[in-house]
């Protein structure tokens, strides 16, 4: 496929301190990720695993020291491309060791101020986002609809507010909220948690992005909630052919919505593709993805009322990355011709299908192992 | 025939609504009929699943039951024993049989405490026994519940989602619990974590024969760990039977709704009956517009396909929770 991504990541570090443990919190770890125009990528895995913190390194939202610290951020409008960490390596100096980055000095300042200048335009214009928790997001003590016009005449050409308030109506309309004229002066308490979920996707959409960022959208509502959102995204997809970055923990909605799949683990990047080669009966799962798959219930299991098949163990402490495969410690799919390299050395990402790639040493064992510098340049082509 | 734990006997709860002087001193103070006519039993070593979406009622209930809140009318009879009106004194023996695992353990869990001084103090409530003994008994207490030893000297703040609901399970054993309500207590974990709770529940049955009462809006979980299920909707039981039948073979509408939401169904089959139109404020009372009859009316799709039938919203017809057989009930006038 010959297509300009709309948005591409690559390389993509962001690192915390914890001054108590003085050990770094490898929140990201060289992750990358690219979504073409009109698609929607979704982005899988535990909680803790680093799909908020890439999300918000997009966004250049991460509060924390060092924040993102290394690679690119590539967006793709319909007035040209750019790197949203442009000018990021000037003020941040990476120490590595064995390949892996050991020490950083970051001048926070400096960068703060690049990054905004990088993101004036597109923080919330072209790249909107909307959150998990809508009551925290929106203003408690402004009314819905006034909120969404005001979106409206800070991040397109509608500058009057009567315009505007039009505008606010139509979104409210778009996101299918029963008579928006009402709705426009509801304050968001007063709303139910579903429609204010709705609202702030009003919200997002009323800037007309190129990209929309949704993490966890329907985490925390009630079944019946949650499959109506699903339902609107999808019509939304379909209507606006929005490019759309997907965040969940929860595969049942990705498969719904995506076209595309990144599962991630402990910061990094295990397996990503094709919904279908990724999520579906294919066989050529990861054994992270797999063992997601397999622990949620399904209608044999539930019918046989027997025992599910939990991932032992818990959620990767990002603080301490083993040297290996980060899935090694509850991995089950490890036998004796690859337990070595589980252990000792880490999986490259490497591609076995038409843009279907997977990091583990099961569908690697033919290639030479050279070291973990390359496994950061294969990640790079 | 297996003993019956628990019977609730036509239990309702109802809140006053907090509102200002104004609203209590006017004669229409308003009421919230959070629990309204709910009659159940559990047998012993069985689970009942309790659904329904948020603000049904569900917590209400289960704290009810624990006699954390008093009820507003009906009867708690636990064990053979009608608890109902027992002093706390005279209800101190059944207290350490009955517990709760919270949904929120951030807030349950004290955390200044460490983990081992948490589940020592549980064990001593009811108990007091000397330290070679109580060492004893909690490190079978951890390995019931999987904990790994070394967690004993942490902090709560200190532990992953799992291994908090495991320590609130292990306190629950730590006195002696027979019958517990689980409230929503996997909710926030993740798929692989939750499964490690739920494997741990059903063990934990098989071996020491525990009941539950668990609550969850996650309908695939409670028709596997559930023998029978009880639907609510707006503070009443609209449906009750075996777990898979409600699941499989649902009579009443709002049941039908609920399984068919399930997004992993949706897309792959499509669901017989389209979705209600969506509450502006769901599973929350609506005083405004108060449903005179069955107050699943609103939202029903087989009221308004049957051009809105008067007994449906006829104040004097709100459908009881009839049986369409031994082990089933519903309440609705035009079950499917
Ligand atoms: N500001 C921060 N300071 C320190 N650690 C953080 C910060 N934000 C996130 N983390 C840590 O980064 C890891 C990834 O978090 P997150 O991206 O929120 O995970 P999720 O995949 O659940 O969205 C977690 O271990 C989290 O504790
Ligand atoms: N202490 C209280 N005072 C007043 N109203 C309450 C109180 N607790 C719960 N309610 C109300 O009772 C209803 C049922 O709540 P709850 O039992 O928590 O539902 P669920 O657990 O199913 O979400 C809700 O409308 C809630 O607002
Ligand atoms: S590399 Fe080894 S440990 Fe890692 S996922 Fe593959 S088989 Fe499991
Ligand atoms: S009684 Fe009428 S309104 Fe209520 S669930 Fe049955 S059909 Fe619907
Ligand atoms: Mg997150
Ligand atoms: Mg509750």
């Amino acid at each position: 496929m010959n297509y300009l991504p709309i948005l591409k990541i690559e390389d993509l570090c962001t690192y915390f301190y914890s001054r108590s443990k003085q050990a770094f919190i490898r929140s990201v770890d060289h992750v990358g990720l690219q979504i073409a125009k009109g698609q929607t990528l979704g982005l899988v895995g535990e909680s803790g695993s680093g799909k908020s913190v890439t999300a918000l390194s997009i966004m250049g939202l991460v509060r924390g020291e060092p924040g993102v610290i290394s690679g690119s951020i590539e967006l793709n409008t319909p007035e040209g491309g750019i790197n949203l960490l442009q000018g990021l390596g000037l003020h941040v100096r990476i120490h590595r060791d064995n390949g892996r980055i050991m020490q950083v000095a970051k001048d926070a300042d400096a960068w703060e101020k690049t990054a905004d200048r990088n993101l004036r335009g597109i923080r919330g214009k072209q790249i909107a986002m909307i959150f998990q928790d809508p009551k925290n997001a929106m203003n408690p003590f402004v009314a819905v609809g006034r909120q969404i016009a005001e979106a409206v005449r800070l991040n397109t050409a509608v500058a009057g507010h009567r315009e505007a308030r039009a505008r606010a109506l139509h979104w409210l309309a778009q996101v299918r909220i029963d008579s928006p004229q009402l709705r426009y002066h509801n304050n968001p308490h007063g709303l139910s948690g579903g429609m204010c979920q709705r609202a702030m996707i009003a919200m997002a959409l009323a800037a007309e992005p190129v990209v929309l960022i949704a993490d966890e959208p329907t985490t925390g509502l009630d079944a019946t909630i949650q499959s109506h959102i699903v339902d609107l995204m999808g019509d939304l997809k379909d209507e606006l052919a929005l490019t759309t970055l997907l965040i969940s923990h929860d595969i049942d909605v990705i498969r719904s919505l995506a076209d595309t799949v990144a599962v991630m683990y402990g910061g990094t990047i295990m397996q990503q593709g094709p919904v279908q080669a990724v999520l579906g009966d294919t066989g050529t799962q990861h054994p992270y993805t797999a063992a997601l798959l397999d622990s949620i219930p399904d209608q044999r299991l539930i019918r046989s009322k027997g025992y599910l098949q939990a991932i032992r163990g818990d959620v990767l402490d990002t603080m301490n990355i083993p040297a290996g495969c980060r899935f090694y410690p509850r991995c089950n799919k490890v036998d004796d011709t690859i337990r070595a390299q589980c252990r000792d050395q880490e999986p490259a990402l490497i591609n076995i299908a038409g843009g279907h790639r997977v990091r583990c040493w099961r569908f690697a064992q033919a290639r030479p192992y050279s070291g973990r510098a390359a496994v950061h340049a294969m990640q790079r082509n | 025939m297996t003993a019956t734990i628990l019977e609730v006997q036509n239990l309702a709860k109802h809140y006053r609504q907090p509102g200002n002087l104004w609203s209590s001193l006017s004669a229409r103070s308003r009421i919230i009929p959070a629990v309204d006519d709910v009659s159940f039993y559990i047998k012993a070593n069985e689970t009942m699943g309790l659904v329904g979406e948020t603000g049904c009622g569900k917590t209400t209930i289960g704290r009810t039951v624990l006699k954390l809140t008093r009820p507003s009318a009906g009867r708690i009879i636990f064990d053979g024993q009608d608890v109902t009106d027992l002093s706390p004194r005279q209800f101190r023996p059944y207290r350490r049989q009955m517990q709760m695992i919270f949904q929120d353990l951030d807030a349950a869990l004290n955390p200044k405490m460490r983990i081992k001084a948490i589940l020592k103090e549980a064990m001593q409530v009811h108990h007091p026994m000397k330290n070679g003994r109580l060492d004893a008994r909690l490190e079978e207490l951890v390995a019931k519940v999987n904990l790994k030893k070394s967690k004993l000297t942490n902090y709560p703040p200190e532990l992953s989602g799992g291994e908090k609901r495991r320590v609130g399970i292990a306190r629950a054993l730590a006195v002696g619990a027979r019958f517990l309500v689980a409230d929503e207590p996997t909710s926030a974990l993740d798929v692989s974590i939750q499964a490690q709770v739920v494997n741990l529940l059903k063990q934990l049955q098989a071996t020491l024969g525990l009941s539950y009462l668990f609550i969850s809006h996650d309908l695939r979980l409670v028709e596997l760990i559930s023998h029978k299920v009880a639907v609510m909707y707006l503070g009443r039981i609209v449906e009750m039977g075996l777990a898979g039948r409600i699941a499989r073979k649902p009579h009443h509408p709002y049941t039908h709704i609920l399984w068919s939401s399930l997004v992993e169904k949706k897309s792959r089959e499509t669901a017989g009956i389209p979705n209600p139109p969506e509450a502006s404020t769901p599973g929350v009372f609506d005083f405004q517009r108060p449903v005179h009859g069955c107050r699943f009316a609103p939202r029903c799709p087989v009221y308004h396909d049957k051009g809105q039938p008067a007994i449906c919203t006829d104040p004097d017809a709100t459908p009881p929770l009839r049986d369409v057989d031994a082990s089933h009930k519903v309440a609705c006038h035009f079950p499917l």
